[in-house]
């Protein structure tokens, strides 16, 4: 049967009691140019619902609607795998009624697939979507690309409400969101603003600290023989990944290198390696820009995967199980090479795994880039304000004044000690920017406990504390 | 008369001097909680080892090292005539 | 002997406490140019308090203002009881390479920046505190009033005559920096055409510059390899004498590899 389709929300809400389903989902790939949270929320917010409980896959600053009902105390948990902003500040300084629960993109879809997180109704922008309800992002006025986070939300919640402002005639032949899964289609204006949706890069950095970061990366990359014919890698679309991921495509022009698959979050830059054949397949959980959306839709080698596809330990397809480099960034990290890139040091939220501790848990070699101070404030702590990543996941971290090789990883640090690279402890490495910075003291944290973070096994890695 | 050496860029703070008839040193920084006590330490030993107490010191710190920190207070001393 | 001579602006914090981190083989820690006139007293006393507190491994100069710019004497004594490896001395001459000599016991790089300087340059060079000579050639083109260009043709001949004097010397001729920060194709193009006229090093103004000045003034991997070869032949024959790849080598070879592997070493490729 095919979905039932409105042509409004005020129409939809004729067919749902916006009353009774309190677990809402949302994906994030309209990243800061999403119009559908706050359009749906604002019907929360006008109803006066209550005891709500969220979970969008990320929130974004341009989410306003959701703080709004956090100050109108409506919501009473929330579950998401990454926050910055205003909404983030929000609950760092009040806690919720619930528990704020950080996931990861692989263990959200996990959750979801395991009937753990209960999802009562979904609403899930599609850029484009066929007369049955079928979906894809790579199309449509406000395209987005992979609608990778939207999957498992798609097929497993009790009630699926796409959002979209453009109806195919044509049916689409391979969706991203399957027309069976579907129960409604809302039509509306305009799903979000391409300006915010689209501007998820960043450029190369040309900053010198990160230009001598990421040409120390190559080379210990090159030195423990991971640029080979077939490697596959991932990395963020940071300045300092996007400028690693430049200088390895330059050395496999050189030698002849084809890497076999890019998996992760897709660049235009990524899709200039599959054009130029360097790479020979994409795997796109999410597009950071317009040209990784316009290749998805064109090039067969450049293929969507749902989360739980990419980075679901329970899923017999796991792209990242057979990943073999992956960059990643930290806000901070520890002796015991543990990552944070959930909180600043004050403990406030400023971000969240992601796909962080998915790929540091499964690539072959897993190479943190850092400066080693910003500014200040060290890099390294004795220990790390919350666990984002555990430390036995985490093999080499590279800083622009020396690389630290994690102690079980004896076979890269012989690889390494051949060379003329900077080579040193964890601890030395500290003992440097104290060098320099001296030790800082660490803030307190608030007593309240607010949130926790689990992995993709659900280990519950640390607590979040409110904002003293 | 108020005196200032260094600037508000990232790394740098800014020292402003003010009359004052006892030793007052006020800082405020983007590290506070992390290094405060440490900024404040610098000043009052570089003002130690000049023998200067009859002076206000403000610190605006955009997270500079304490070479920096000691540096931009000398130039200030220098620049208002509490010190050679 | 050093193939990148980094300049670092000497009242920016985030620059100076980095010096090291840019892989140059010196950095020349800036009071002149790159310092505002009101702000000469706080550079003067930020380098100063780093050095005193800090130190890399790397060689260190610091440019101190002219002999004529007021700022001398007091830009020498800041520095002066510190463990740098020379003064950089702008608009280099004769007389003002006797006044730094008299006020300091470092080594002196002059910077030759105006005709009369590229004409004193041996009488300059030869001082025995002097200790190689460095290339201005952005204000020696605005003296003379004509343009400085990419491809150098206007330099050309001074780099030549620079280099035989320091040569001559046995001393290092440092080039003049490249200018365009984002051309590093016209870097290399620069770079090599000072290399082949006889410079032994280049100078900096940004830290991307480096890495390719390293490169071109360097000694090259295939060179690396060749010394190596004659090294391990040599130890190998214990002949005074030999033959390797159809050519004979002799001590002064044998020597020169010598050199050539110790400078690799230095420069980190061995």
């Amino acid at each position: 049967m095919p979905p039932v389709f409105c042509h409004s929300l005020e129409e939809l809400f004729q067919h749902i009691d916006i009353h009774k389903h309190k677990h809402l989902s949302f994906h994030h790939h309209l990243r800061n140019g999403d119009f559908v949270m706050n359009t749906v929320l604002r019907h929360y917010r006008d109803e006066q619902v209550e005891g709500l409980h969220l979970h969008p896959s990320s929130i974004f600053p341009s989410y306003t609607m959701l703080l709004e009902l956090l100050e109108r105390g409506q919501i009473a948990s929330v579950t998401t795998n990454y926050l910055n902003g205003p909404v983030a500040q929000w609950i760092s300084e009040h806690g919720l009624p619930g528990e704020l629960k950080m996931q990861t993109h692989g263990g959200r879809a996990r959750s979801i697939i395991d009937g753990r997180d209960r999802i009562d109704v979904a609403y899930l922008a599609a850029p484009a979507v066929d007369a049955m309800g079928n979906a894809v992002g790579y199309l449509g006025q406000h395209r987005c690309g992979s609608l990778g986070y939207a999957v498992a939300d798609s097929q497993h919640a009790g009630i699926t409400v796409l959002v979209t402002d453009t109806v195919l005639s044509d049916p689409i032949t391979d969706p991203e969101i399957q027309g069976v899964d579907v129960d409604y289609v809302v039509i509306v204006d305009a799903i979000g603003d391409p300006d915010g949706i689209v501007s998820g890069t960043t450029s190369i950095t040309t900053h010198p600290i990160g230009v001598r970061i990421a040409s120390l990366t190559v080379a210990a990359l090159d030195a423990i023989g991971a640029i080979r014919e077939g490697f596959s890698f991932q990395s963020g679309a940071g300045g300092v990944s996007l400028r690693v991921t430049d200088e390895l495509s330059k050395i496999m022009r050189q030698r002849h290198i084809t890497a076999s698959f890019f998996s992760g979050g897709i660049t235009g830059h990524h899709v200039a390696m599959l054009e130029a054949g360097l790479v020979d397949r994409l795997y796109d959980v999410q597009c950071f820009d317009l040209a990784a959306v316009d290749s998805l839709a064109r090039n067969d080698r450049h293929i969507p995967i749902s989360a739980s596809r990419y980075a679901n330990p329970a899923d017999p397809d796991q792209v990242i199980a057979d990943l073999d480099v992956v960059i990643l960034g930290a806000t901070e990290v520890d002796l015991d090479f543990n990552v944070n890139v959930t909180t600043d040091s004050h403990g406030v939220l400023i971000g969240g795994s992601g796909g962080h501790s998915d790929t540091a848990s499964e690539s072959q070699v897993t190479v943190i880039v850092s400066p080693l101070m910003r500014g200040r404030l060290p890099l390294i702590k004795d220990r790390v304000t919350t666990i984002t990543t555990k430390g036995e996941h985490v093999d080499l971290i590279v800083t622009e004044r020396g690389i630290a090789v994690h102690p079980e990883r004896v076979d890269l640090k012989a690889k390494l000690e051949q060379t003329t690279l900077p080579v040193m402890t964890i601890e030395t490495l500290q003992a440097i920017a104290h060098s320099y910075t001296g030790k800082p003291v660490d803030p307190p944290l608030g007593e309240r406990i607010i949130g926790v973070v689990e992995d993709r096994t659900y280990e519950i890695l640390d607590n979040i504390h409110q904002k003293k | 008369m108020n005196v200032t050496a260094g600037t508000y860029e990232s790394s740098d703070c800014l020292i402003r001097l003010s009359p004052s008839t006892t030793r007052k040193v006020i800082v405020e920084s983007i590290v506070f909680d992390q290094f405060g006590d440490a900024i404040q330490r610098v000043l009052n030993d570089t003002l130690d080892q000049y023998g200067v107490s009859a002076v206000q010191v403000e610190c605006f710190d955009k997270g500079a090292l304490d070479y920096t920190v000691r540096a931009r207070l000398i130039t200030a001393l220098k620049r208002g005539g509490y010190i050679e | 002997m050093s193939r990148s001579y980094l300049f670092i602006p000497g009242n920016t914090p985030s620059m100076i406490q980095s010096h090291d981190v840019y892989d140059s083989d010196a950095v020349i820690l800036d009071l002149e140019d790159s310092v505002a006139v009101y702000d000469k007293d706080a550079a003067r006393e930020l380098v100063r308090s780093f050095l005193a507190a800090h130190r890399g491994n790397v060689e260190v100069f610091v440019r101190i203002n002219d002999v004529d710019s007021g700022h001398f004497h007091r830009d020498v004594s800041a520095v002066d009881d510190l463990a740098i490896n020379g003064y950089v001395l702008p608009k280099a001459n004769p007389q003002a390479i006797d006044a730094l000599a008299k006020a300091c016991n470092h080594p002196i790089l002059p910077i030759i920046e105006d005709p009369q300087a590229v004409l004193d340059a041996y009488a300059i060079v030869r001082h025995p505190q002097v200790k190689g000579a460095i290339l201005g050639a952005e204000d020696l083109t605005k003296e003379m009033m004509i343009e400085r260009t990419s491809d150098g043709i206007e330099i050309h001949h001074v780099r030549s005559h620079l280099a035989l004097v320091c040569h001559a010397l046995q001393k290092p001729f440092i080039d003049t920096p490249w200018t365009v920060v984002d051309d590093l194709d016209g870097l290399a193009k620069d770079a090599s055409l000072a290399r082949s006229l006889g410079a032994t090093g280049k100078a900096a103004i940004h830290p991307n510059h480096v890495a390719l000045i390293n490169d071109l003034f360097g000694p090259s991997e295939s060179a690396i390899r060749d010394a190596e070869r004659i090294l391990a032949k040599a130890s190998e024959t214990g002949k005074g004498a030999f033959r390797l790849d159809g050519k004979m080598i002799d001590e002064p070879i044998v020597e020169k590899a010598r050199r050539l592997i110790a400078a690799a070493a230095r420069y980190n490729k061995r």
